[in-house]
């Protein structure tokens, strides 16, 4: 059988033209399709490894108001909850850089993170941090790409709250999750709070809640948001994940029509790879007589015709694969970190991606031999050696 | 010249190879198209909200009307400012609140963004393309509100008759479904600006003041006087160039995503085309042969191959640029990343879309054709006949 399989492979070497184009198409299709996929994914990764012990809380109505700041007091106390940290949502603009897109968070000094342990920050970085007001930790993406290192007095333009704020960077934090932006700007709630206009002081954005036992958390959700039912600000508290999920509906139309494209990219591979299967059958229609003359059988025919397909479906797999594996991986997957990081925090292909492009290359190649090789079966004898010219 | 009919003939006759390789550039011509026309789409909306004479005018440092503030006393000053240019029409400007409320989706699960724009009672008369195309006006003062067209019924709450709630115990009602060409308006909630204010507890301002100038060549006069008061801390923008920057980033991302996928879409396609036309090379190598045997240069032996292969990637765009434009009915909803809320839009075919589509498709045709049209006019006569 293997030796069946390797003579029809051989095949592949009497029209290198047309086998090298083959599987250059084939395996560029694979590349957008693995691209695609990866797309996806990453999308999905934000809500997919999201703290699972980790809730938010929100304005009930609208994500543009804020909560009194008492709420995070009023929540450390619900039974349950182990840590909780409360943020503004800063809104910066670097004057040199103004169309760079960050997160810019003020943050809760004291407990920001322990309730975001997967930012990880040195102790010394953290030390150093707590002790300046004006003091901030970076993600390091965002500190290689503006070239801050600790010890910069930089300034930033506030877009919610006027003006020019200066800050000194105090240290970089790097994420060990892959749902975690690697280029947010955190400091002090203090220090925004101390400068904001009166009428924006002392109200957050939102409050992160770590709790005790994750499968509580629809629990204390609830009891939280039923706490402040009837004060004049209601809220919304949901966990991490069905806040990213939610965030993300908005887009789900684009997430359709990427998942539609790269079927649509699988058929025109159908094509190229049926194409090339069935213009190999129609010219060797003699050979397959002459085969069938000396004794094979129809299941040799259609098995020459299979496995030749299968041996270019390999081939096409392995390059496709071979070339998008790390083409994305180091120069395609970081640069989108860098530049998109709030939407793609981690932009890699997974192995199950490239394990699932592989057997679909296999898959789709056999597809289209199918039939090729019913047809090649059938070829009559008499018929196909009467044309002999 | 070998006649171009001889190449037609052939493709018509080699129907099924043709009719796959046609199909595949198809395909890549079609989402192409869907791309730029959904980059058009958003641009397009937005754009049709905004008028060449009207100004909007925000707080310094603003990139949204979202995070703008104006109080109210600063407003008159914005009026007045506009009158003393020349800004004859009643009413001269509106003062308008712009806050985003969460809403449950319909159809979908999720919550998602939605505009709602507090607008003065002279907010439809001040914007003449606003019709009220279902229901009626609301009573000004009043918690009614009217929806955009494109919106209605996307969300819980948004169908004449239903309510939504602001605050606790605060509900919208809906009482009319309105209607502007189009325009990104199309997908906003208008609720009386007291209620929005006082609901969102921002008594005293709102988030900008658009006005409408009686030219607009009377602009810099106008950003002159405005911006020239520091004591307001206020910045004016036409509202084409405003409208445009908040479609800017959505509609970049769009046409990059679309012209990624449309590139290896057409490496793809181009391979396959070669492929279909480097065999059609092979099966006629004695046709090729009695043709340059009758006299044939080479030259034109490569023209017609490159013309054959030209004619087959224009069919196959043709028919995915007709297939493209039949997405013009097709109506999306999506995130705007500028303002994070809900926007409508659909496929905006342009020509100029539809000619770089079938300028992609024409150079598909010419580079996949290239190599078997050189194989073709390498072809040696007395070979050819005699095998």
């Amino acid at each position: 059988m293997i030796k069946l399989f390797l003579i029809a492979a051989r095949n592949l070497k009497r029209s290198w033209f047309r086998t090298i184009f083959t599987i250059a198409g084939a395996a560029v299709a694979l590349i957008a399709f693995i691209m695609l996929r990866t797309v996806l994914w990453s999308w999905n990764a934000v809500s997919e490894y999201a703290a699972q012990d980790r809730l938010a809380t929100r304005h009930k109505v609208t994500m543009i108001m804020p909560l009194p700041k008492r709420y995070a007091e009023d929540i450390r106390a619900v039974p349950g909850v182990k840590q909780v940290a409360f943020m503004n949502w800063f809104g910066a603009k670097i004057p040199t850089a103004p169309d760079e897109f960050f997160a810019s968070l003020a943050v809760e000094s004291n407990t920001f993170f322990d309730v975001w342990d997967e930012m990880v920050v040195s102790p010394e970085d953290k030390a150093r941090w707590l002790a300046d007001k004006k003091g901030a930790i970076v993600g390091h993406v965002l500190a290689k790409k503006m070239g801050w290192k600790v010890g910069d007095k930089i300034v930033l333009e506030g877009t919610i709250y006027p003006g020019d704020w200066e800050f000194n960077i105090s240290g970089i934090y790097k994420a060990s999750r892959k749902s975690v932006d690697d280029s947010e700007f955190i400091f002090h709630w203090d220090y925004l709070n101390d400068s904001a206009p009166a009428e924006m002081k002392d109200q957050i954005g939102f409050i992160s809640i770590r709790v005790t036992d994750t499968s509580r958390s629809a629990e204390i959700a609830q009891a939280i948001d039923r706490m402040f039912d009837e004060r004049d600000v209601q809220t919304a508290t949901m966990s991490e994940r069905a806040m990213n999920l939610s965030f993300m509906a908005g887009f789900s139309a684009l997430l359709t029509a990427l998942d539609v494209v790269s079927i649509i990219i699988l058929g025109i591979m159908l094509l190229i790879l049926g194409n090339t299967i069935a213009m190999g059958v129609r010219e060797r229609t003699k050979e397959y007589a002459v085969l069938r003359a000396i004794g094979f059988e129809p299941w040799h025919v259609r098995f020459f015709v299979i496995a030749e397909a299968a041996a270019l479906g390999i081939l096409s797999g392995a390059v496709g694969v071979g070339i998008a594996y790390p083409f994305v991986n180091h120069f395609v997957g970081r640069a989108i970190e860098e530049n998109m990081g709030a939407m793609f925090p981690y932009f890699r292909v997974e192995p199950t991606t490239a394990a699932l492009a592989f057997v679909i290359a296999l898959g789709l190649a056999a597809v289209a031999s199918l039939l090729p090789s019913i047809q090649a079966g059938r070829v009559s004898v008499t018929d196909a050696l009467r044309r002999v010219g | 010249m070998v006649p171009i009919k001889y190449n037609v003939r052939n493709l018509v006759v080699r129907k099924r190879t043709t009719a796959a390789a046609a199909f595949g550039l198809a395909l890549v011509v079609f989402v192409f198209a869907c791309a730029l026309m959904l980059g058009e789409g958003i641009t397009k909306t937005l754009g049709r909200s905004a008028s060449h004479d009207v100004v909007v005018v925000m707080r310094k440092g603003s990139d949204t009307e979202m995070v703008s503030s104006i109080e109210d006393k600063h407003v008159n000053l914005v009026l007045a400012h506009a009158e003393q240019v020349g800004a004859s029409k009643k009413p001269v400007g509106v003062g308008e609140v712009l806050v985003v409320i969460h809403l449950d989706k319909l159809g979908t699960s999720g919550v998602s963004n939605v505009t709602v724009r507090g607008v003065p009672e002279d907010a439809l008369a001040f914007r003449p393309t606003v019709k009220i195309v279902e229901g009626r006006a609301p009573n000004p003062g009043s918690d009614e509100v009217i929806v955009g067209r494109a919106i209605k019924g996307r969300f819980k709450g948004l169908q004449i008759g239903e309510t939504f709630e602001l605050k606790k115990n605060r509900p919208m009602k809906v009482v009319g479904v309105f209607s502007d060409e189009g325009s990104s308006y199309e997908s906003e909630v208008w609720a009386d600006v007291h209620a929005v204010r006082q609901a969102f507890g921002r008594p005293g301002s709102v988030s900008s003041v658009r006005v409408r100038l009686d030219s607009p060549s009377k602009f810099d006069a106008f950003k002159a006087l405005v911006e020239g008061d520091r004591q307001l801390g206020l910045l004016a923008m036409r509202e084409t160039d405003y409208v445009e920057k908040q479609s800017e980033a959505t509609a970049i991302m769009l046409k990059i995503l679309g012209g990624i996928i449309a590139f290896f879409f057409a490496i793809g396609a181009m391979i396959g085309a070669t492929i279909t036309m480097n065999a059609q090379v092979a099966g006629r190598t004695r046709e090729i042969g009695t043709l340059r045997a009758l006299g044939f240069s080479k030259t034109s032996i490569l023209f017609s191959f490159l013309l054959e292969s030209l004619v087959l990637a224009l069919a196959g765009g043709a028919f995915g640029a007709i297939a493209a434009i039949a997405m013009k009915a097709v109506k999306i909803t999506m995130i705007n990343m500028n303002t994070w809320s809900e926007i409508v839009f659909g496929f905006e075919p342009t020509p100029e879309i539809i000619v770089s589509a079938l300028v992609l498709s024409a150079v598909m045709g010419l580079f996949g054709g290239f190599l078997p049209a050189v194989r073709a006019a390498r072809v040696s006569p007395v070979e050819a006949m005699r095998g």
